[in-house]
């Protein structure tokens, strides 16, 4: 929230000593906020309420799925209230425009933006609080405001300390101070330092709840059986078998499958299987194979015309300075997320009201989606907080729970629908596939003098947009409307406009006086969506090698070359020569070998060396050394943790990940052939954090990118092979 | 029916002989600890210790365990009587999402169990199991090989902490 916004305090005596329930409305009509009602707590905003009986609850307005958002964002609250972030009571924030992303405009959580987003607001909602409970006990204490200071959760004069419980009631009716002073670094507390994780004995006692986890009095359990193909639909079904089956209840038609509704989740799981269904497939999709996908982009490169998004300088004249040209294509494939829990959601549905249960980054979505298909009004709809067991992007896309409230409205019964891992595989959204294809030359002094890259492959926005706008947009829009709004976006972009994750990531970093950034849009109609990191998932790879290609070319060290390119861009080139210094440090291992990559993203920068040994064909990474400058740490820890996460997640990416399509089906179906990284493969990560200034910025995605073209570099000192495909394969 | 040990208390149930142990634990009996990640034996976060071994108990059938004494995360430690493994576990910070969580401390505490001094190619096979795809893997190696360090005296986890009175911040030896 922003203080300047119109906010007012509504209060209202109540019989029995003037008690005050503070509420905070949006505007003068706007919604209710979804708290509790304590009476005599103080709710100056909608993220901090303290109680009389001295609790500090914290509103919680970001999604909890593993990155430590609610430590990060629990710190800032800590910091200018000085409460120690283990003391403060947090609770998942319900939809309300107030807890809105400040970076999206909608609720949502993503883009490695929580704490960059949040680092000031929160701060601000944190010291108006704490202001306004001070000019309170001045009043109550009879004494001047300028004598008074705080201290874990008190309010200090000379030596006597008073809970700031004491002081709710009062401050509750005082005016909120227009603008406030924010703590100076210098006096920081919590903020930088190692506090352990307020979520980690939670989820190390299995007591942290998940949405999988949470109960309802009569709760049935859905299982459902969709198309092979996405976007297929029902044509006939045969549900006598299903419907004999012990515990039974229900079987349904849903827009996109079949539910079988049962007592216990085992007999719905065992039903479901019984069922048999006759589907029509979907034209475009159904006739895709991956190699289909592969020739369609080679031939797209030949032949299509492709849209320009960034051009800078004289290309021609580039290449016409360059001493060496070098051209490169690079192939990376489709990638599901995997979030070790899969998908599900809790629906109940009584009269006009719902309430949900799904760990999800887009609560607001979520609760127009449970409005839309339960027909009951937006502000009807209670949307609940759980951890969630993993996102990386997939638990933006709530198709899931789109198919529980359709199962709850049918079946007329609170549902738990639960994915198995075999749906969740095949039936997910995915990062797409992409092609990029790299010419670049370098001149005598060794610069990049001409940087040409090229994507070909599908975008992210139509696919997202299509569960999204059912979501966000009034009830009153049908879905057949959403739907041809979402393909609007889609297909108006082609040709006009670049949807930029599609490219970002191929543009930056280096001093490209004459590049040219282009696009060739090729959707096959597979569904997908953001991926941890996004277009640098991919983009990385590309440009990072062709780096490396390109240094070898010059005859220069990769580090002094990546400096050298470098000089515009001071953050990069810092995490690059501090990189380069720990890399010297480390010496030679007999062996092995060490690839250097470097990418920023996410207002973030990551340079990585990875030790590397390659045997019978089989690459190994011993140890990964990374250095990441993401302006001010809140939680160093918790930043070194999201680093080591991240070189895990992009190395089961480098090393196994792969989506195939064969007749527009997922071919994959659980971890035995969708391989997620294990320890025996984990390689030892030294983090180097840079001590900054600047303000926050992401740590859940930039550890990603760097790490796949690090390790392909070291694999070509190996072995003299340059792997241009991901996963990595050896000849 | 069938009846078996959980967590130390006996137990029945009439849920289909053929339903997952899981599945029983989860929804018939109410700990929600053990998590659902694939059904097939690959992932581990489904781990309970069956008369003392870790198995993954999505593909075990209910009917398999008649007679036998099951543990689950919340029989190992509780947070107000933490598990030694517990303990380490939230102060270094291990978990991410925290989905695997109860299948690695699971089978990290059968591990010590059985080998109260692994090496780390011990714990990595050991390991091997259980994903974790947030990829804690460091962490989780550090903290049982800094358990196995601090356990002078090691016997079986699961006796340690149903013996032991040890609030949040102590941990059980
Ligand atoms: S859920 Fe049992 S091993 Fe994955
Ligand atoms: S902490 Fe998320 S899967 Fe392990």
């Amino acid at each position: 929230m922003s203080i300047s916004r119109r906010t007012f305090l509504k209060t209202a005596g109540i019989a029995g000593g003037g008690l005050i329930i503070g509420v905070v409305l949006t505007r003068g009509d706007g919604p209710a906020l979804p708290i509790k009602k304590i009476n005599g707590a103080l709710q100056a905003n909608a993220f901090i309420q303290v109680t009389p009986d001295n609790v500090v609850r914290f509103y919680l307005p970001r999604d909890e799925m593993g990155q430590g958002a609610i430590m990060g964002l629990a710190t800032l609250v800590a910091e200018e209230l000085d409460v120690h972030p283990a003391q403060l009571d947090i609770e998942f924030a319900g939809v309300h425009p107030d807890y809105n992303n400040p970076d999206f405009g909608v609720q949502g959580t993503g883009g490695s933006t929580s704490i960059k987003a949040h680092y000031r607001p929160l701060r601000e909602a944190a010291a108006t609080v704490r202001e306004v409970l001070l000019s309170a006990a001045a009043q109550d204490l009879g004494v001047a405001r300028t004598d008074l200071s705080i201290a874990d959760g008190h309010v200090v004069h000379s030596r006597e300390s008073y809970p700031y419980g004491q002081f709710t009631a009062t401050a509750a009716t005082l005016e909120l101070p227009e603008t406030v002073a924010l703590k100076p670094k210098a006096e920081f507390k919590y903020i930088g330092a190692d506090i352990a994780r307020v979520d980690a004995l939670a989820k190390s006692t299995g007591t942290a709840v998940y949405g999988i986890d949470v109960d309802l009095p009569g709760m049935h359990y859905a299982v459902v059986q969709r198309c092979p193909v996405a976007g297929g639909t029902v044509k006939r079904v045969a549900t006598q078998a299903a419907l004999a089956m012990p515990g039974v209840t229900d079987v349904l038609q849903i827009e996109n499958g079949v539910a079988v509704v049962a007592e216990r989740y085992w007999q719905a799981h065992s039903a479901a299987k019984k069922l048999e269904v006759e589907w029509l497939l979907p034209e475009l999709l159904s006739g895709v194979d991956t190699k289909t996908v592969e020739a369609d982009y080679q031939q797209a490169l030949i032949s299509s015309k492709a849209d320009e998004s960034k051009a800078e300088g004289d290309l021609d004249a580039g290449f016409a300075a360059a001493v060496k040209t070098v051209q490169s294509e690079f192939w990376t494939p489709y990638l599901a997320h995997a979030p070790l829990e899969p998908m599900n959601a809790v629906v109940s549905i009584e009269d006009d009201h719902a309430e949900v249960w799904s760990g999800t980054q887009g609560p607001q979505i979520t609760q127009g989606l449970v409005a839309r298909y339960a027909g009951v009004p937006k502000e009807n709809v209670r949307v609940h907080g759980v951890y969630l067991g993993g996102g990386f992007g997939r638990r933006g896309y709530v198709n899931y729970v789109a198919e529980a409230t359709q199962v709850a409205r049918a079946a007329n019964k609170p549902i738990k629908l639960i994915w198995s891992r075999e749906d969740d595989m095949r039936h997910g959204v995915y990062r797409p596939a992409s092609l990029m294809q790299i010419k670049a030359g370098v001149s005598e002094d060794g610069k990049i003098s001409a940087w040409h890259a090229t994507r070909v492959g599908a975008n992210l926005i139509g696919g997202t947009m299509n569960m999204a706008l059912p979501g966000i947009l009034p009830t009153a829009v049908p879905k057949g409307v959403t739907n041809f709004a979402a393909s609007t976006v889609d297909s108006i972009m082609d040709g006009w406009a670049i949807d930029h994750v599609s490219v970002e990531g191929l543009e930056g970093d280096y001093d490209f006086d004459n590049m040219r950034v282009d696009h060739i849009t090729k959707d096959h109609g597979v569904p997908t969506t953001y991926w941890r990191s996004v277009g640098h998932s991919f983009t990385a790879f590309a440009k990072e090698t062709m780096i490396d290609e390109l240094a070898q070319q010059a005859g220069v060290n990769e580090v002094e070359f990546r400096i050298n390119n470098t000089q515009r861009s001071p953050r990069i080139q810092n995490v690059i020569r501090r990189a380069g210094a720990a890399l010297a440090a480390l010496g030679e291992v007999e062996g092995r070998s060490v690839g250097f990559a470097a990418h920023g993203s996410f207002n973030s920068y990551v340079a990585q060396a990875a030790e590397v040994s390659v045997s019978n064909g089989q690459i190994k990474v011993h140890r990964v050394v990374c250095v990441v400058d993401c302006g001010q740490v809140i939680n160093p820890d918790i930043v070194k943790g999201q680093m080591e996460g991240a070189i895990m997640f992009g190395l089961t990416a480098a090393l196994h990940g792969n989506v195939d399509i064969e007749k527009g089906a997922i071919k994959q179906s659980n971890f035995h052939d969708y391989p997620i990284l294990r320890m025996d493969e984990a390689p030892v990560v030294d983090v180097i954090i840079i001590d900054s200034d600047e303000d926050p910025t992401g740590v859940g995605e930039p550890g990603l990118p760097p790490i796949a073209p690090a390790v392909a570099n070291a694999v070509y000192k190996a072995t003299g092979q340059r792997l241009r495909s991901l996963p990595l394969k050896l000849a | 029916m069938i009846s078996f040990t959980l967590n130390g208390k006996t137990v029945q149930t009439d849920d289909s002989p053929d339903t997952p142990l899981l599945w029983v634990v989860r929804d018939t009996f109410g700990l929600k600890g053990s998590k659902f990640g694939c059904g097939a034996a690959l992932c581990g976060a489904c781990t309970m210790h069956i008369d003392g071994s870790a198995m993954r108990t999505c593909v075990m059938p209910v009917s398999a365990v008649a007679g036998k004494a099951i543990t689950t995360i919340e029989g190992l430690g509780t947070p107000e009587k933490l598990h030694k493994l517990q303990a380490v576990w939230a102060e270094q910070g291990v978990p991410q999402c925290g989905y695997c969580q109860s299948g690695q401390i699971m089978s990290a505490a059968a591990l010590l169990g059985n080998n109260p001094s692994p090496t780390e190619a011990d714990v990595d096979q050991a390991m091997a199991g259980n994903i974790c795809r947030c990829g804690c893997y460091p962490r989780i190696k550090k903290a049982i090989l800094t358990v196995a360090a601090e356990s002078s005296a090691p016997s079986a986890p699961e006796e340690l902490a149903a013996n032991s009175t040890a609030k949040i911040g102590e941990v059980v030896l």
